[in-house]
């Protein structure tokens, strides 16, 4: 506790004083008493009459005052010397302590019971900006903010009513005419003086602004980064940090500008205010704006990089915002930029009604602000712009029309996305299980062929093969594999991305088309083969029409000029005949076959008796010719379903080729029988017999064997073609075996009619 | 005058008639019935002319007219044949016939081809 200075100041020299008091009292009743003594010696004396008696006393009286006199004085004099020493003592030690409080950056003071001020220092006037004289006429409480009064009388009651003898808090002091300041104020009550009855009370206080506006802007720095910390976005946090930083701060409205990349112009992008309606008004007015580099603080900050502060926001500081900040009565601005990334992204601003004491701590700290915010917008958009192509290829993976296939270096399959589940018809664990596998070893089998690396080879890059593969449900299509491998660090394949198509459609319509080409490509063969048929054809068919012609012509023209023996007109008429016959059998069997050939011609079925038409033909032939007829005929033989008049066309021509190429005294063996359900039907020569080289030819149009004796064997060419034809029709082959020099024997086959087949039936015909 | 001249043709009518026409006409007449037949007779008689049907069995006439010219290449040869299509008449004649006589032919036709090419020529 330390004692009121002034009283320190009055103190006097009290222990000389109390001393005289003391010892005066003691003194007087010793001289008394000795006088007494004195007196009542002399009476004494008189009575026994020695005045000597009464001297002594006498004279040792005023001895013994004498000594008390002097142990008095000395006395008095060296308590006033040690009096002095104290009081030079005291003084030196006042004049420090009244040198050390006077100093003291601590506001000191004393009050009176009614808060009145009593004494106060320097510190204290200078701190609350009033003279000694002015604060010693008021009131502790009238120089506290008003809020605060009431909290301050009510801890001036406790301590005047003793209920406490100290109280230490927070308070709010006002300067005249200035803004209120936070103190950190300390009352004690002081020992009170003895027979003083108003007890005093010691007030300190300690101007705290400086702390608190940095724990003020500590706090904001720290809810800043908590609102970045927690944030993914500068969108996110914005609205955080610059609430965080007006309310931390004290300022009106707190923005974000951000730059407008397309307008190269400031945008209020984000902003916090104070709740109130003409600030409102100002940050629409500010969110129409597009500021200029250059233009007013906004635009100079954003250009230099440097953070500024101006007070009175004037037209020649931010000449679009003249209007809506006086409306709002806003008259101080404080700009600082936002770096990213080596260049200014925005500028934050901080605007208030009142001028602040804009220190270089409050400049540190918004500049330190700015560029965390610049990082973090950095920092904020690399991660966004990461997690949006992340987010991309996972989109792209997932939701692509294709297929797509992670697998491992060794094959595994790691990943499908949904259409490739959709287009294979399987599960994830199924698919991988299972059906992968097999695809594996589907496009390694496919890749061989088309000399494209195995899939795991890890230079299938581009490699594409189309496999074969079933789905789930058993469809099957056709899958267009592209194997990618994507290398980890090292370059050696990580994994491979597999691109799966469905092309069934595209490779059906393939092969359709492919199928369709082939086909035309071979009809196109067909027909150039035809037309050379054709044209081979016309050219045979003018060449054996020019030959009989010849003859025709030429014997007729002899016969027109006359002048022959009746015998020749009779030769050269056969001749022309027999041309004439040719020339008409050759029309015929023309017509016969390009019926057949065009199947316009119709064969009528019937129950046909094989054996009676060889028999027929046989007795036809038998008549006309030098051979030997050989009939052979199996009697069991059963029906056959057949056109009568072709069927002994068919053996008529095999007959009359039997009989024209076998010599003089041959044998022309007739034969038939049943077999597997068809009639077999032989006609054999012991002919000139077919050279091997013609024999695959003897079947087709104008191929007459004409080698050695065969060439002077007349016939259209065109009979053996027909009969192929005709049995053909009947659903039977015809097929020849043949040795030069040993004969021919032509086979063919009819099918037995359908009753027929049932050996009841054959028996019955037997 | 007289000349001779071979028939080769595998039709034996149409041998007969060229026979009777060159017969008539005073010439003298040698017939083959295929290619082979007919080199070995020109080769092996003097003849004016030869008379040459194409398609034949065996060796064709155009063969034959070849070994022929080669032995004798002054002997004169005319193709006489049914395949009388514009496009045969330039093959026969590139093939080295001295003329063409398309079938069926009108039978002066066929003896002035002889007169013409066997006209101060020798026999070969």
């Amino acid at each position: 506790m330390t004692p009121g200075p002034k009283q320190r100041f009055d103190a006097k020299p009290i222990r000389t004083e109390g001393l005289v008091r003391r010892v005066t009292p003691i003194a007087g009743w010793l001289f008394v008493g000795l006088f007494a003594l004195a007196a009542l010696v002399v009476g004494f004396a008189r009575s026994e009459g020695a005045v000597e008696v009464a001297a002594i006393v006498l004279l040792a009286a005023i001895g013994l005052v004498a000594v008390v006199v002097f142990e008095v004085v000395r006395h008095a004099t060296s308590a006033a010397a040690v009096a002095k020493g104290e009081a030079d003592a005291l003084r030196q030690r006042d004049e420090r302590l009244a040198l050390t409080v006077g100093g003291a950056s601590v506001g000191l003071g004393l009050v009176d019971r009614d808060g009145r001020w009593v004494q106060v220092n320097d510190t204290l006037s200078a701190m609350l900006g009033r003279t000694t004289t002015e604060l010693l006429a008021t009131t502790l409480v009238a120089v506290t903010d008003p809020a605060q009064a009431s909290q301050l009388e009510e801890q001036l009651a406790k301590l005047r009513d003793r209920g406490a003898s100290r109280w230490e808090g927070e308070s709010r002091q006002v300067r005249p005419g200035g803004e209120p300041f936070p103190v950190a104020l300390t009352i004690t009550a002081a020992a009170t003086a003895p027979g003083v009855a108003e007890p005093l009370f010691l007030v300190q206080e300690t101007d705290v602004s400086a702390a608190r506006r940095a724990d003020a802007l500590r706090d904001a720095m720290v809810a800043v980064r908590h609102a970045i910390a927690t944030s993914i976005t500068w969108d996110q946090a914005a609205p955080h940090a610059l609430s965080a930083i007006g309310t931390k701060l004290e300022r009106d409205t707190v923005q974000f500008w951000a730059v407008d990349a397309e307008r190269d112009a400031l945008r209020l992008r984000h902003s916090w205010h104070r709740d109130d309606p003409s600030l409102g008004d100002f940050d629409r007015a500010c969110r129409e704006l597009f500021v200029p580099p250059g233009q007013g603080v906004f635009g100079r900050v954003r250009q230099s990089g440097v953070a500024a502060a101006i007070k009175g926001i004037s037209s020649v500081a931010e000449p679009a915002l003249t209007v809506p900040a006086r409306k709002a009565a806003i008259i101080e601005a404080v700009v600082c930029p936002v770096v990213s990334g080596g260049a200014v992204t925005g500028v934050i601003a901080l605007l208030s009604r009142r001028a602040s004491d804009v220190e270089d701590d409050v400049m540190t700290m918004l500049t330190t602000v700015g560029s965390e915010v610049g990082q973090f917008i950095q920092r904020a958009d690399t991660n966004q712009a990461l997690q949006r192509s992340e987010a991309d290829h996972r989109a792209i993976f997932e939701r692509a029309p294709i297929g797509i296939a992670r697998i491992s270096a060794t094959g595994d399959l790691l990943e499908g996305n949904d259409a490739l589940l959709k287009m294979l018809e399987h599960d994830l664990a199924t698919l991988r299980d299972q059906a992968w596998p097999d695809l594996l070893r589907s496009y390694d089998l496919a890749a061989g062929k088309s000399r494209v690396a195995p899939l795991l080879a890890g230079f299938s890059d581009g490699g594409i093969v189309q496999v074969r593969a079933a789905t789930g449900d058993g469809r099957w299509l056709w899958l267009q594999m592209t194997a990618t491998s994507i290398p980890d660090a090292s370059g050696r394949p990580e994994h491979v991305l597999v691109m799966v198509e469905d092309v069934t459609t595209v490779r059906e319509a393939q092969d359709k088309l492919a199928e369709a080409l082939d086909a035309q490509r071979s009809a196109n063969i067909d027909l150039e083969k035809l037309d050379r048929t054709k044209t081979e054809f016309l050219s045979i068919v003018s060449h054996e029409f020019r030959t009989a012609l010849t003859g025709i012509q030429g014997f007729s023209e002899l016969i027109r000029d006359g002048g022959l023996e009746s015998d020749e007109l009779r030769a050269y008429g056969g001749y022309i005949f027999n041309d004439a016959d040719r020339v008409n059998r050759l029309i015929g069997d023309m017509l016969d076959l390009d019926r057949m050939e065009s199947g316009r011609m119709s064969i009528r079925m019937a129950d046909v008796d094989i054996n009676e038409v060889l028999s027929d033909s046989i007795a036809r032939a038998v008549s006309s010719n030098t051979v030997d007829f050989k009939p052979d005929l199996d009697p069991r033989l059963p029906i056959v379903t057949g056109d009568r008049d072709r069927l002994v066309q068919v053996v008529s021509n095999l007959v009359n080729n039997a009989v024209k190429y076998s010599p003089e005294g041959g044998t022309v063996t007739i034969s038939s029988r049943a077999e597997g359900g068809y009639a077999l039907i032989t006609v054999s020569d012991t002919g000139l017999g077919i050279p091997p080289d013609e024999i695959a030819h003897v079947f087709e149009r104008f191929r007459r064997v004409r080698s050695g004796a065969a060439q002077s064997i007349a016939g259209t060419g065109l009979g053996l073609t027909i009969v192929k034809q005709i049995v053909e029709m009947h659903g039977g082959k015809i097929w020849v075996e043949s040795a030069v020099g040993h004969g021919s024997a032509f086979h063919f086959t009819i099918p037995l009619a359908v009753e027929a087949v049932t050996p009841a039936l054959q028996l019955h015909h037997a | 005058m007289s000349v001779t001249v071979l028939v080769a043709d595998d039709n034996e009518v149409a041998q007969r008639l060229c026979r009777r026409v060159l017969e008539k006409a005073g010439h003298k007449v040698l017939t083959a019935s295929d290619g082979l037949e007919a080199v070995a007779l020109a080769l092996a008689n003097p003849l004016d002319m030869i008379l040459m049907d194409v398609a034949m069995p065996g060796m064709d006439g155009l063969e034959a007219m070849r070994l022929i010219k080669e032995k004798k290449p002054g002997l004169a040869i005319v193709i006489a044949s049914a395949h009388s299509m514009a496009s045969d008449k330039e093959r026969f004649l590139a093939a080295g016939a001295d003329d063409v006589l398309s079938k069926p032919f009108r039978l002066t036709d066929l003896t002035a081809v002889v007169d013409r090419l066997t006209a101060n020529r020798t026999p070969q």
